[in-house]
């Protein structure tokens, strides 16, 4: 690769490692609060 | 290399890996589909297509995950490359496994759609806005036509039609493909499932790419800070004495400025080209000197020592580099030559 091709891989990947990091616990914070209030629905019911 | 192309250069290596690919390939969908059987909750049996969507969605998701983890792997241990010389059949065999995926799922959940099925597929769920409620099949839809643009400019022909660096800029975006895809499985699969196991499986997974790539390259990095130096005399670079090159090998020189430099002991002559291989850009000086010719250690493209070409009836050209040699200790000059120009090799054990 070239120098500047591994400039690019040194900055995309710590960047796209903090995206990837906020996808998944916000996905899993959203299925843990659909799954809180599925319960609660319940429960009332 | 450039003389002619076929579909598939076909040898024994390649034989024996696509053989191990398919097998293994057809194991997971086999494995996979077995799975989804036994653990679906008595009653709701999901059927033969429900079944085979699922099972090659993972397929394309893992045999990504595993196409990625290949390039810092091999960074990180030269035991990896021979998994790399032929990485671009995975990448098919992704695209493949996606596109089997995706046209399972247009046909199955939009075939029958009042609009065209694709548009369906885009419209039938409206909450862009929305985190949890996103329209995931969007996020797998770009990401399926990423992989098909990097599949149809797989080939080799293509890499010399555009030129390897933005041959290169362009397979880079595999990287927004698989963010893209790990946003497509966390907003899709793990939302419906009722356990944790695809969620760990796809955090884990995107865990493992980004942690392998970040130490890759950090390590690159570092290593070319570490510019190799102080220049001696008119600025050339210290290669350090002739002996300590192994015969038939190279040390790798970096330069205040410009690319890397691999520098060659074949016997008694030392010679210097670019370290980056015109196909590729794969490393040269991992490489070695077999039948007088330097061989790329990622797919065996080769050069010849003294002038940077490739052996007739091959035309790639890579830069050469001025030797000299004081007191055994080996010196190269910093600029290079234009791509393909000769330069007598620096001999050894001469009075410098």
């Amino acid at each position: 690769m070239t120098r500047g091709q591994r400039r690019v891989h040194a900055l995309v990947w710590p960047l796209l490692a903090l995206v990837l990091a906020g996808v998944v616990l916000s996905a899993l914070s959203e299925r843990a609060r659909v799954a809180a209030a599925a319960a609660a629905v319940l429960e009332a019911a | 290399m450039a003389a002619g192309y076929v579909i598939v250069g076909w040898n024994r290596f390649k034989r024996a890996y696509d053989g191990v690919l398919l097998a293994g390939l057809a194991a997971f969908l086999a494995a996979h589909a077995g799975a989804g059987i036994l653990l679906a909750p008595a009653g709701q049996h999901p059927s033969e297509v429900q079944l085979l969507i699922r099972a090659s969605g993972a397929a394309a998701f893992s045999l990504l995950t595993i196409i990625l983890c290949i390039g810092p792997l091999a960074r990180l241990t030269p035991r990896v490359l021979p998994v790399l010389y032929n990485r671009r059949h995975l990448g098919v065999a992704c695209f493949a496994a996606a596109l089997v995926h995706g046209g399972l799922v247009v046909l199955w959940y939009h075939g029958f759609s009042e609009v065209n099925a694709f548009v369906s597929l885009l419209i039938s769920n409206p909450r862009y806005g929305s985190f949890g409620g996103f329209p995931f099949e969007s996020l797998g839809a770009l990401a399926l036509l990423i992989l098909f643009v990097m599949a149809a400019t797989s080939h080799d022909f293509w890499n010399h039609v555009l030129g390897p660096r933005l041959w290169k800029w362009i397979h880079m975006s595999v990287y927004a493909a698989y963010g893209l895809l790990v946003g497509h499985v966390m907003l899709g699969a793990v939302q419906g499932e009722k356990g944790l196991a695809q969620a760990a499986l796809a955090g884990g997974s995107a865990l493992l790419v980004a942690g392998l790539h970040i130490v890759a390259g950090q390590l690159e990095r570092r290593r070319d800070r570490a510019v190799d130096g102080p220049p001696e005399g008119e600025g050339w670079l210290d290669a350090g004495p002739a002996e300590a090159i192994p015969d038939g090998r190279a040390v790798i020189l970096v330069p205040p400025m410009g690319e890397r430099i691999a520098v060659f002991r074949d016997g008694a002559k030392v010679y210097a080209v670019a370290n980056a291989c015109r196909h590729q850009g794969g490393p040269l000086g991992e490489g070695r000197i077999l039948d007088g010719c330097i061989v790329c250690p990622w797919h065996g493209f080769q050069y010849r020592p003294e002038d940077g070409c490739s052996p007739p009836p091959f035309t790639e050209k890579i830069p050469t580099y001025r030797t000299r040699i004081t007191g055994g200790w080996v010196f190269v000059e910093p600029s290079p030559q234009p791509p393909g120009t000769p330069i007598a090799p620096s001999i050894a054990g001469e009075a410098g």
